[in-house]
């Protein structure tokens, strides 16, 4: 019998942080509140001295967990390709930026690290033997418009199986799986003078694989009588997109589930009967207990549309002890 | 250090990028030198230095020359033409940067229109393959007033 552990990524409150609602303290004395058992932190958001981890941080980090009972699990890192002003960094600086993360997330007591995909597949085998060394188990985020099943997270799994490593793996977010437009996407364009008829036909051109160039002439007079149309269009084809079938991808997860070291639980709006519009959270959670799977899944809130993002982690919380019980 | 207007994203994270009430002259041994207020990031996580593309200070309508700014974070005082050096210079989402302009004289007491023009690369999210990344908008303006120093 597996046992899922819910946690949540400190992001999701970040309006609240960002506009000093709640300090560091008061973020995760509120994921402890609603139900968190561990949380991950957005490094270049949340630690003072990034990307360096200080002494005085561990203290308040350490402090927080005997006060809340919860600490930091997963450190998500960042791969800043583009810092330089003229040109990209190198393999071998971007390899030196994902070293000093997972420095920093075990100093953190982090096991798990999030990575990004500007970290090439060449670099993340590099990576592993430092990751080892500090036991740190470094995940490449699987995020929209990727998959489980998309050539570039194969190209990882291809590293991962050839070198055995327990340190490399994945951490797919589950807006990889979207089935449908999400609901302040949709909202905006309504308010921006969009009318629901319009969105559907946009959506069912997504769903009826209609190429976004195609898509684009077919509404062209409708964008023109509402610009709004454009922004959508835009994101269903962008960071957001969606499909009506994920049995391809859900096979794709039952592939990777052995190197997948913590999951991003991503949502736009859970409904007040614990129902994600955009996400089949219903469909993705059975494939992830029938692998055994006894991490995290990190609710993620996408903090959008002027929802309450305490409220809305709260019922993200509760929907996955739902389905997971 | 403007460049040409292409597409750059708003965050609207925060309500204005120019902290409320922080605009002051500047003190140095009982002459006033200048004048300095703060602005912060509006995105949901900070930034090195070098990320800045774009950064103009305008006060009454006037641009402020770059030759006469400092902007202060971490403890350090940079020119905006250093900032491309500045690659291990972090500022953080919640800290404020202070910008410091040498104005002999300073400003005169009661209201200023104060306008920040700053346009950063976000790094980890390339829209190209030719060092091209999604541009974010940090561009503000506010009136404050001279707050009096006691």
């Amino acid at each position: 019998m597996t046992k899922i552990k819910t946690g949540v990524i400190l992001f999701s409150f970040g309006t609240l942080f960002l506009n000093k609602k709640l300090d560091l303290e008061g973020v995760i004395r509120t994921a402890a509140e609603i139900g968190a058992e561990g949380y991950d932190i957005v490094a270049a958001q949340s630690i003072p001295t990034y990307p360096y981890v200080s002494d005085e941080f561990v203290e308040f980090v350490n402090e927080c967990k005997s006060k809340y009972g919860i600490g930091p699990m997963c450190y998500s890192a960042q791969l800043d390709r583009g810092m330089l002003k003229e040109r990209d960094l190198t393999e071998e600086e971007a390899l030196q930026q994902a070293i000093t993360s997972v420095i920093s997330a075990s100093k953190l007591g982090c096991t798990v690290m999030r990575e990004q995909y500007l970290l090439s597949p060449a670099s993340l085998e590099k990576l592993a033997p430092y990751a080892e060394a500090y036991n740190v188990r470094v995940g490449i985020e699987i995020h929209n418009p990727e998959s489980p099943i998309t050539p570039a997270i194969l190209e990882y799994l291809e590293v991962i199986e050839r070198t055995k490593s327990k340190f490399i793996g994945f951490i797919p977010d589950f807006g990889a799986f979207a089935t449908g437009p999400n609901k302040p996407i949709w909202d905006r364009a309504l308010s921006k003078g969009a009318t629901t008829e319009q969105l559907k036909r946009c959506a069912q051109l997504k769903y009826d694989e209609v190429s976004k160039e195609d898509a684009l002439k077919i509404m062209d007079s409708e964008i023109e009588k509402t610009p709004a149309l454009l922004d959508v269009i835009n994101s269903f084809y962008g960071f957001v997109q969606f499909k009506k079938d994920i049995s391809k991808e859900l096979e794709g997860l039952k592939r990777i589930m052995p190197y997948v070291f913590s999951m991003h639980g991503k949502f736009h709006y859970v409904d007040e009967n614990l129902h994600e519009p955009a996400i089949p959270y219903e469909e993705i959670i059975p494939v992830i207990e029938a692998s055994g799977y006894d991490g995290y899944i990190v609710t993620e809130y996408e903090d959008e549309g002027g929802y309450d993002a305490i409220e809305q982690c709260h019922r993200h919380i509760a929907m996955i002890k739902k389905l997971t019980s | 250090m403007t460049e040409t207007k292409k597409y750059a994203k708003k965050l609207n994270v925060i309500d204005n990028v120019i902290v409320a009430d922080s605009l002051r002259n500047q003190v140095i041994h009982n002459n006033t030198l200048g004048y300095a207020f703060e602005v912060c990031l509006d995105y949901y996580r900070g930034q090195f230095l070098t990320v800045i593309d774009e950064f103009q200070i305008t006060i009454d309508g006037e641009v402020v020359p770059t030759e006469t700014i400092k902007f202060c974070i971490n403890g350090k005082e940079f020119n905006p033409i250093e900032f491309e050096h500045c690659y291990s210079e972090f500022w953080q989402a919640i800290e404020p940067a202070t910008i410091n302009v040498f104005k002999p004289g300073g400003l005169k007491a009661g209201e200023h229109n104060v306008e920040l023009h700053l346009i950063f690369r976000s790094p980890y999210m390339p829209i190209g393959s030719n060092h091209e990344y999604m541009a974010i908008d940090n561009c503000g303006k506010r009136t404050l007033s001279l707050v009096e120093e006691e």
